[in-house]
C-alpha cells in the first residue's frame, strides 16, 4: 500500500518537474543542421568576392566561382585579378589541393594556409557544412539568439572550438568566433545583409577581423549561388586544371 | 646603375614603416562596404564569357659576380674573357588564352624571351603548350596537342618526372615547355577509402620536328600513369615505354599527417640507363646501367604561418664525385692548353658537354634541398621573404637563395634574390660560372 503510494508520488513528481524541461531541451545539433540547411544547399554553385582591407584603406579584391557537393566535397576556382586567374583549390574531406596554372600541377596543402593572404584562410574560402566538422557542446537559450559553442570531431579541423551566435527567428549565425585548441582567439566573422538567392535566403556578406592582424579586415560577399548537382569527377585532381570548363 | 635603380624601385613600393609596425584597428568609419549590385554586374559579365586571354609581362635585370676561375666559366667565356661582374637584362612576354563550349575546350601558351647582355640582343619565341581537350562524358577526358605533363610530387626535383623537362630547383614553380602528346584519362569517384582513380595513358611522337630532344626519333612512345586518393594519401603509379628512351617506372605518394605537416616521396627506375662520362684526358666511355632514383620530402607550417620544406634526392643517374672532379680536370687542363698552344678544341667540348649532360641542373648524386617562408613578414600583407638552400652531400657545396617577394599593388609581382654560391675548388657549385647574382624581377599580370 505504502509502495504504491510512494510509486504513484514519483510519477506525479517526475511528470510535473521533468517533463516541461524535457519539451523545452534544445536540441543544438538540429539547430546546428538548420544552420547549415539555411546557409548552403548540399549541392551548390556560387560566386564569391574576397576582400582584403588593409590598414591604410588600401583593398585588394578577388572573385572566386565555387562548386559544393555533398558533405565533403568542394572546389574553388580564382577568375580575377589576372594574377590568380586558374588557381583552383579542391577540398575532399581533410583532404586539400592547390593547382596555380605556372606551376602546372596541384600540389597538397593544409586547411590553415591561406591561398590569398589577409585575414581568410583555406579552410574559411573551402568550408564544409558546421555539423559535419563540429559538435555542439552546449546551447545558450538567449532572448532573440541561441549560442552554440562548437568543438571539432577531429584534430584534422581547422579551428578546435566556434562560439555561434545564431538568431533564433532566421536560424542563420550572426557571429563566430574561431578559437585554437590552446583557447586563442583566432579570428571573428561577421554575417550580414540578409538576401534571398535562387536557392537559400542567408546572408550574403561575411567579414572577419582577427587579433592576429590588428587593423587587417576581410570579407566575402555572395552572388548567384545556385542548387546545382555535378559529377562526382569533378571533385578530382585531374579535373582541377578544367574547372572553367564546368562554369 | 640599373640594378641600383631597380632595387630603389622595389624598396620604394614597400609600405612605409610605421604602416609595417601598426597595430591601431582602422577607424569604424573608414569600414569598407561591398556593393552587392556591382558584384552581381561584375558576376554576370564573367558567368556568360567563353573565353580567357591574358598573360604577364616581366623585366629581370640580373648582376653576375663571375668566379673568373671557375670551370664553368672557363669553358663559356674563354674566347671572351669576362670581368667580375657582367649585368643581363631579359624581357619576357608570357600570353595564355583558352575557349570553351559545351563539352570541347582548347588552351594555349606562349612565350617570348628577349635578352640582352654581353653577347647583344637576343629573342626567342617558344610555344608552351597548345592544345585540345574533350570530355565526352564525366569519366573520359580526351587531349592531343602540346602541354606540359609534370608529375611527380616534389618541390625541387621529381625524378618520376619521365615525359617533362626537368625543372630548375632554384626556380621549381617556373612553367616549362610542354610536350606533343594525346592523352585519354579514364576518372572514376568511389565513397570509402578508395575516393579517386585515375588511369592516365599518353602517346608521345618523336619526329624531327615534334619532340626531338625526347629521344630517338621516328617512335612513338607510350607512358601511363594510375593514381589513387586511397586511406587520404595520393598514390601514383606510372610507366614510360618506347624505343626514344629506355623503359622506366615510378611511383611517388604524398600525405597530410597533421593539418600543418605534409610528407611526399618520390622512387623512379630507369632500366639501362645510357651515361655518357669522361675522365681527365677528355676519353669518353659510355655505361648502361639501371638507374635507381629517390626523394623524400617534408613541408611543414608553423603557428607563425612559416612553410618549411625540406627534400632530399638521390639523383641515380647523376654523376659520382670522381666523375665530376674528372670533368673539372679537363677543363682545367683543355684551359691550360688553350692559354700555351691556342688550341680550343678542348674547351669546346667541354663547353658542348655543358650544354648537355654536364650542364643539367644537378648532375651530382645526393642533394639537400631546403627552404623557409615567411607569410606576411611584419603585417605586411602579400610580403614573402624566404630563404632557400641547395647542397650536394658528396661534396659540401652549396648555394643560398635569400628573397623578398612583394605584390605592392594588384597584378604586379616583385621579387629579389641574391644566390650565392658556396664551395671549394673541384666541387659543384664551387665550379659553377657565378660566385653570386642579384637579380630582380618585376612581373605584371593582364587579362581580358
Amino acid at each position: 500500500m505504502f509502495k504504491g503510494s510512494a510509486m504513484r508520488l514519483l510519477l506525479v513528481f517526475f511528470f510535473v518537474f521533468c517533463m516541461p524541461s524535457m519539451t523545452h531541451a534544445i536540441d543544438g545539433t538540429a539547430i546546428l543542421k538548420k544552420v547549415d540547411a539555411n546557409l548552403q544547399p548540399e549541392s551548390f554553385e556560387s560566386y564569391r568576392k574576397l576582400v582584403n582591407i588593409e590598414p591604410s584603406g588600401a583593398k585588394r579584391e578577388f572573385l572566386l566561382y565555387t562548386l559544393k557537393k555533398g558533405n565533403d566535397k568542394i572546389v574553388s576556382l580564382f577568375l580575377s585579378p589576372a594574377s590568380e586567374k586558374g588557381r583552383a583549390t579542391l577540398r575532399l574531406g581533410d583532404n586539400m589541393w592547390l593547382y596555380i596554372p605556372n606551376v602546372g600541377k596541384p600540389v597538397r596543402i593544409t586547411s590553415l594556409q591561406s591561398v590569398v593572404g589577409g585575414v581568410f584562410n583555406n579552410a574559411d574560402i573551402m568550408r564544409l557544412d558546421y555539423n559535419v566538422e563540429y559538435n555542439v557542446q552546449n546551447v545558450e537559450d538567449g532572448k532573440t539568439e541561441y549560442v552554440l559553442d562548437l568543438r571539432a570531431k577531429t584534430t584534422s579541423v581547422a579551428y578546435d572550438k566556434l562560439k555561434m551566435w545564431v538568431d533564433k527567428k532566421a536560424v542563420i549565425p550572426t557571429k563566430i568566433e574561431c578559437y585554437a585548441a590552446t583557447g586563442l582567439l583566432i579570428k571573428t566573422l561577421y554575417f550580414k545583409e540578409i538576401k534571398s538567392f535562387e536557392a537559400v535566403q542567408r546572408p550574403s556578406v561575411i567579414e572577419t577581423d582577427s587579433p592576429l592582424y590588428k587593423g587587417y579586415q576581410s570579407l566575402m560577399a555572395y552572388a548567384n549561388v545556385k542548387k546545382r548537382v555535378v559529377a562526382d569527377e569533378v571533385f578530382t585532381l585531374e579535373f582541377l586544371s578544367k574547372v572553367e570548363t564546368v562554369r | 646603375m640599373l640594378i641600383v635603380l631597380t632595387l630603389l624601385v622595389f624598396l620604394s613600393v614597400l609600405p612605409p614603416t610605421r604602416e609595417i609596425f601598426s597595430q591601431e584597428q582602422p577607424p569604424a568609419e573608414s569600414k569598407y562596404q561591398i556593393d552587392l549590385s556591382e558584384l552581381q554586374k561584375e558576376v554576370d559579365k564573367v558567368a556568360a564569357k567563353p573565353y580567357n586571354l591574358g598573360g604577364f609581362l616581366e623585366f629581370q635585370p640580373t648582376l653576375f659576380g663571375i668566379d673568373r676561375d671557375s670551370a664553368v666559366s672557363r669553358a663559356r667565356f674563354f674566347r671572351n674573357p669576362q670581368d667580375s661582374l657582367f649585368d643581363q637584362y631579359n624581357f619576357r612576354l608570357r600570353l595564355n588564352g583558352s575557349f570553351k563550349k559545351d563539352w570541347f575546350s582548347a588552351f594555349f601558351k606562349t612565350d617570348t624571351l628577349v635578352r640582352n647582355d654581353f653577347d647583344g640582343w637576343d629573342e626567342d619565341t617558344k610555344l608552351f603548350e597548345a592544345y585540345v581537350s574533350a570530355k565526352p562524358s564525366d569519366n573520359f577526358i580526351f587531349e592531343a596537342g602540346k602541354k606540359a605533363m609534370k608529375w611527380g610530387k616534389g618541390y625541387a626535383w621529381n625524378p618520376v618526372s619521365f615525359i617533362a623537362p626537368p625543372k630548375n630547383p632554384e626556380d621549381p614553380e617556373e612553367a616549362l615547355e610542354g610536350t606533343t602528346v594525346a592523352t585519354a584519362d579514364y576518372v572514376q569517384s568511389f565513397d570509402g577509402p578508395l575516393k579517386t582513380l585515375t588511369l592516365t595513358t599518353a602517346l608521345i611522337p618523336v619526329y624531327e620536328y615534334v619532340n626531338a630532344k625526347f629521344g630517338e626519333p621516328r617512335r612513338v612512345n607510350f607512358a601511363s600513369k594510375l593514381y589513387l586518393l586511397l586511406y587520404d594519401t595520393d598514390i601514383d603509379l606510372m610507366v614510360l615505354t618506347g624505343s626514344s628512351r629506355t623503359t622506366r617506372y615510378g611511383f611517388d605518394f604524398s600525405k597530410n599527417l597533421t593539418t600543418n605537416l605534409e610528407i611526399h616521396g618520390e622512387f623512379a627506375v630507369v632500366n639501362n640507363l645510357d651515361k655518357m662520362a669522361i675522365n681527365a684526358s677528355g676519353q669518353g666511355f659510355r655505361t648502361q646501367s639501371d638507374a635507381l632514383s629517390q626523394l623524400i620530402g617534408l613541408r611543414y607550417l608553423s603557428e607563425r604561418e612559416t612553410t618549411y620544406i625540406l627534400e632530399y634526392y638521390h639523383n641515380g643517374a647523376g654523376y659520382s664525385r670522381s666523375q665530376i672532379k674528372d670533368f673539372i680536370s679537363f677543363v682545367d687542363r683543355s684551359y691550360q692548353t688553350f692559354q700555351t698552344t691556342g688550341d680550343d678544341s678542348g674547351l669546346v667540348r667541354a663547353s658542348a658537354l655543358l650544354d648537355g649532360p654536364y650542364g643539367q641542373p644537378n648532375v651530382g648524386r645526393h642533394y639537400l634541398y631546403f627552404r623557409a617562408s615567411q607569410k606576411e613578414a611584419f603585417d605586411i600583407l602579400y610580403f614573402t621573404p624566404a630563404v632557400t638552400s641547395i647542397m650536394n652531400l658528396t661534396d659540401g657545396s652549396l648555394t643560398v637563395i635569400p628573397e623578398l617577394a612583394y605584390s605592392p599593388m594588384t597584378n604586379l609581382e616583385l621579387r629579389f634574390r641574391t644566390p650565392v654560391l658556396l664551395g671549394k675548388d673541384g666541387t659543384e657549385y664551387g665550379e659553377k660560372q657565378n660566385d653570386y647574382r642579384i637579380e630582380l624581377r618585376l612581373r605584371y599580370h593582364f587579362g581580358f
